[in-house]
């Protein structure tokens, strides 16, 4: 290597470019800011090297919904109608659970099955489901000691960071590579983590890396206002992506390993913006018969102010705080009853329809 | 020695001076040249206009003038203007296929905003791309590589004439991404199926836009990594595709060499249909997975001990997502030549091989 007949000039260089900084007071002009740029290709490859063990390819077999040729009218039309696959999915635990996105198996596939990163192929069994995330766990048998990634800690995100999602959607053994960066650490009521590296049916059920190849979160399609297990895929490609950080979420994960399904947590009210001279809140209109609001307590002209320990804007920012539990979670909220305060927990629960059968629907604001 | 090296050898050097700090003489002499080089950088930013502000700005300044807008004939639904690369000094443009190939007239118009009529030179089917010609001298061009440029991860500038919102003499778009993978896609467009039949270079630079067809895919010595293809979907995933047909593929095409296509049928053994002495399970329907209703007593699946309600997960490395797929794959076995099939039986997935015979 020539290089060690030292080249001392060179050597200096890196010095060169720091000291200049030191006397620019800011980064014009420094030579380092290009070379960071020259060297994040490698970052991007040694990180994506880093979780390949613990990538799978998810094929599915049967279901509904055409695989090719026309399209079909209504909510399978379109980008709605979903690819032939392969999907994505990440090995959770060295037993065989695998993560992934519900979304890969929007047409109820009788048959999946995984390939590991080793080239095994398993058949696998669906267990339990996240509504509100749009995750899903897979297990396979006969598998042990395999491979795990490492999970990024949420709490050291920044926005701005490196991002780099993994995806092997196009149906290469390789996986294909997106970099970017996050764009917000929290979204969609905290559940997500969203950033601008592409995220689309390529790598749902893939993970989304930091720069040392640790994982942020899995890729999903999401929207703040739908549960649709398809709903969030129109934001494919579009510098807006989701990506559910997996660190705390071990409760959940537990769940669905043993076939829970988790929903979302409603509270069966409806709510009218507060008058401004009462001040910020929600006014509680209606209260669903049997709801977990009626159970708890809240009735119709109570004016929520705090929710979770945040003070309420109004019902979207009530809906979005709501958002950040699951059916059977409870709620803290902190109401005002004339000159009263009331402070109380309500236990959301699934499936709530609108209105009570002797009730109309009301109609927007939605039920929360 | 490229850019690249000499950033490759400072990163080095780095690690060197710190081993030799002791050396007090390589300390002097690095403090004077560091003192040189705080007055050219500061001297350099004296008129707020400093190229290293801009780390991609050299690669698109050099992409620019080897871009043309090209401006044809369109319909509602596809866009007549696209975006051409100049490959050569005697004025040939390379573009994508597409609708404004078909018009009377395809005008080119250079970066000093002169403006040309193109002739069509040929199209390759595989690359789903055109050659053009203009009658006029270009010095400015891409040479085209022999090799791939360019690996997974790397940054790639995508320039092109998106929305035609560059107008005249105003410079191309550029967006940044990086290489997401080299592979085949099995694309369409629209509802129907596109022979591009090669490689394709996935980049996760939005490219699939009006207009960018035919634009430059460069590296950040601004070398050409590809040209940005016609605006496809992917089946695997529904989606559009952004990604550029490779240049190496690009400098066979440009030199009128065969480009290779996807894998043609195993060589013959034996002339005449293919028959493992499977009947296949056909009550669902064409769209329904491949499982196997009945074995023919003698057959090569009855010698291997195939099973009723086995299904059929792939052959040869073909993945059989249901029963069209079983039959488009099987007509291309040839008697005599083994082939291996993944079976799931039951919770097991198999991996057979297996030697069709010819067909009784």
């Amino acid at each position: 290597m020539y290089l060690a007949a030292g080249s001392r000039i060179a050597g200096a260089l890196p010095i060169i470019a720091a000291l200049s900084v030191v006397f620019q007071g800011d980064l014009r002009g420094d030579e380092s800011v290009r070379q960071g740029y020259r060297l994040a290709p490698k970052a991007f490859r040694a990180a994506v090297a880093r979780v390949a063990p613990s990538l799978v390819t998810i094929e599915t077999f049967g279901g509904v919904g055409p695989s090719a040729g026309r399209a079909q009218r209504g909510t399978m039309s379109g980008i709605n109608r979903p690819g032939e696959g392969p999907t994505t999915g990440m090995v959770v635990s060295s037993d065989g659970y695998i993560i992934t996105s519900t979304f890969n198996f929007i047409r109820k596939p009788a048959i999946i099955t995984v390939i590991l990163s080793d080239g095994t192929r398993k058949v696998a069994e669906l267990l339990g489901s996240d509504e509100t995330r749009k995750l899903c766990v897979l297990k396979i048998e006969g598998v042990s000691d395999l491979p795990l990634f490492e999970s990024a800690p949420r709490s050291e995100l920044r926005v701005g960071q490196w991002a780099i999602t993994v995806g092997v959607g196009y149906g290469d053994e390789e996986p294909a590579v997106s970099a970017g960066i996050i764009s917000a650490t929290s979204r969609v009521s905290q559940r997500a983590v969203q950033t601008d590296a592409n995220i689309s049916p390529a790598n749902y059920g893939g993970p989304l890396l930091d720069v040392e190849g640790r994982v942020i979160g899995v890729c999903v399609p999401l929207t703040p206002g739908s549960a649709d297990v398809g709903s969030g895929v129109e934001w494919y490609d579009s510098g807006i992506g989701f990506a559910v950080p997996l660190a705390g979420y071990e409760p959940i994960l537990e769940r669905m390993k043993k076939g829970e399904v988790i929903q979302p947590g409603k509270m069966g009210v409806t709510g009218k913006p507060a008058d401004t001279k009462t001040g910020a809140g929600v006014v509680i209109d209606k209260v669903m018969r049997g709801s977990p609001a009626e159970k708890a307590g809240v009735k119709s002209g109570d004016r929520v102010v705090r929710a979770d320990g945040d003070e309420v804007l109004d019902m979207t920012h009530l809906i979005t705080i709501v958002g950040r539990f699951i059916a059977g979670d409870e709620i803290a909220l902190e109401l005002k009853r004339g000159e009263e305060t009331v402070e109380l927990k309500v236990k959301l629960e699934a499936g709530l329809e609108q209105g009570a059968p002797d009730e109309p629907a009301p109609r927007a604001p939605e039920p929360d | 020695m490229s850019v690249s090296d000499v950033i490759k050898d400072r990163a080095m050097g780095a690690s060197m001076t710190r081993r030799r700090r002791k050396n007090f003489a390589q300390s002097v002499c690095i403090a004077l040249v560091a003192a040189f080089a705080y007055f050219t950088a500061t001297t350099a930013c004296a008129d707020g206009t400093n190229e290293k502000d801009s780390v991609f700005a050299e690669a698109l300044a050099y992409a620019q003038p080897r871009c043309v807008k090209l401006y044809g004939a369109g319909t509602n639904v596809e866009a007549g203007y696209a975006t051409g690369l100049i490959v050569s000094d005697d004025g040939l443009i390379l573009t994508a296929q597409g609708i404004y190939l078909a018009g009377d007239r395809l005008r080119a118009v250079l970066a000093d905003g002169s403006t040309y009529d193109t002739t069509l030179v040929r199209r390759s089917e595989p690359l789903q791309a055109a050659l053009l010609k203009i009658d006029a001298k270009t010095p400015n061009y891409f040479p085209l590589a022999k090799e791939p440029i360019g690996e997974k991860g790397d940054w790639v500038l995508a320039v092109s004439n998106l929305f035609k919102v560059a107008a005249n003499k105003e410079w191309l778009s550029a967006n940044l991404g990086v290489i997401s993978l080299r592979t085949r896609v099995d694309a369409r467009h629209r509802t129907q199926d596109v022979p591009y039949d090669a490689e394709m270079l996935l980049v996760d630079a939005i490219t699939s836009n009006p207009g960018a067809s035919g634009g430059a895919v460069i590296d950040m010595d601004g070398r050409l990594v590809g040209m940005i293809g016609k605006l496809l979907e992917s089946k695997n995933t529904n989606t559009r595709i952004n990604y550029a047909v490779p240049a190496d593929l690009l400098y066979k095409f440009v030199r009128n060499e065969p480009i290779e296509v996807a894998e043609s049928p195993p060589a013959s053994a034996g002339d005449g249909k293919a028959s493992l002495g499977l009947r296949m399970f056909t009550v669902g329907g064409m769209r329904s997975p491949a499982y196997v209703d009945r074995i023919v007593p003698g057959s090569p699946a009855a010698k291997l001990g195939m099973k009723r309600d086995d299904l059929i997960m792939q052959i040869d490395g073909e993945t059989v997502k249901d029963l069209r797929d079983y039959e488009r794959i099987f007509a291309t076995l040839r008697p005599g030549v083994e082939i291996t099939i993944i079976v799931k039986r039951k919770r097991d997935v198999l991996s057979l091989q297996i030697t069709p015979e010819a067909e009784k």
